[in-house]
């Protein structure tokens, strides 16, 4: 994309060459390169209006559409239309994250390091509140009568875990000062931290016994869920990624302000 | 009640699972010490069990406002160091 289109989307036009000598502050890191510095406003407000509109009338269809009447499900089956997309969804920022890690090994650019992190931030956000509604689902449906809310359903411990491990992400970053330096190491970690996400999310959950469909074969359909909800359930997954992408955007784009004016990208 | 007392050797989970559908597998006919519903589990319960749905589909939105006001707290929070150092829009931000 040329520079002219970003400076208009922008609402910035006919913007003067900035001096050198009032760029002194900006060049004490490695620079960021333009293609990435600036967010395409125009295209994010669209994407954010058509998220929210979207996001309306799946939650709309989630509760309007008649689905068949399973024992023990009952309505909460209503909840594959909102606790699943949020996994979808936190895999979707585990991508995003990574690819930015790998971008920065490449190109040691800061502007890289700062989607990284943002993109395991929200992913987080979105892995924690699928952990919680996946705690109440399970309380209020099959652990009924019992005081149990825990019962170490292995899929459900394995995310614990693998939130735990971008927990010592985010942590790892706090340790280190210089920027340059925490986005080579932080890069290298979060690849690890991805690379375990499909064997943590899927892959061993999928061995054992578990409330979770996954071990007859397919992983979030099983022979009692009706075709019908696959109408609901995929425009959902697109809009909760989209959701994702608008936080995700937003924190991006504070970050990059707070790198221009303190030359550190942490929010 | 542990949660290791409610686990049911292997055997006796498959022929449950035999009996029954996928999802209850762990717990239909398992001989579990039920107790009477809680209050709130009665709530919960209620019309087919749709409120935890409702539950569920709250946890999601307030966890996005918490993050909305985190969002616009650390906004909030460059826009002072902007302020304190003086720092103009001229430049094209």
């Amino acid at each position: 994309m040329s520079t002219g289109k970003r400076t208009s989307a922008m609402g910035v036009e006919n913007t003067p060459p900035v001096p050198a000598a009032e760029l002194h502050h900006a060049v004490t890191l490695a620079t960021p390169s333009t293609h990435d510095t600036m967010i395409n406003l125009r295209r994010y407000t669209l994407i954010r209006n058509i998220v929210l509109v979207w996001l309306s009338l799946v939650l709309l269809a989630a509760f309007l559409l008649n689905i068949p009447k399973i024992n023990i499900l009952e309505h909460t089956a209503r909840n594959l239309y909102f606790h699943v997309p949020m996994w979808f969804t936190m895999m979707a920022a585990v991508f995003v994250s990574a690819y930015h890690s790998f971008q920065v090994l490449r190109s040691g650019d800061i502007v890289r390091d700062i989607r990284a992190l943002q993109a395991a931030r929200v992913g987080a956000f979105f892995g924690v509140l699928g952990l919680v509604t996946g705690i109440v689902w399970s309380k209020f449906t099959w652990y009924v009568g019992t005081d149990v809310w825990w019962n170490f359903d292995p899929r459900q411990s394995m995310v614990s875990l693998q939130l735990l491990i971008y927990g010592a992400y985010f942590v790892l970053r706090g340790a280190l000062d210089d920027p340059n330096k925490r986005a080579r190491i932080a890069a290298v970690y979060n690849l690890f931290a991805a690379t375990t996400t499909p064997f943590l999310l899927y892959v061993i959950p999928r061995q054992m016994d578990s409330l979770h469909p996954g071990a007859e074969g397919n992983p979030a359909f099983s022979e009692i869920t009706h075709p019908i909800m696959r109408l609901v359930f995929y425009p959902a997954i697109v809009g909760f990624i989209g959701m994702f992408w608008v936080l995700y955007t937003q924190r991006v784009r504070t970050a990059l302000i707070k790198h221009r004016v303190t030359h550190d990208p942490e929010l | 009640m542990t949660a290791s007392e409610l686990m049911q050797p292997a055997e006796l989970m498959q022929e449950v699972q035999d009996a029954s559908t996928a999802y209850d597998s762990l717990w239909a006919g398992a001989s579990i010490p039920t107790q009477d519903l809680s209050g709130l589990e009665q709530v919960m319960l209620a019309h087919d069990k749709l409120y935890v749905v409702l539950a569920v589909v709250l946890i999601i939105w307030i966890g996005i406002v918490i993050l909305l006001l985190r969002n616009d707290a650390r906004l909030a929070s460059v826009e002072r160091i902007m302020e304190e150092q003086g720092t103009s829009f001229d430049d094209g931000l």
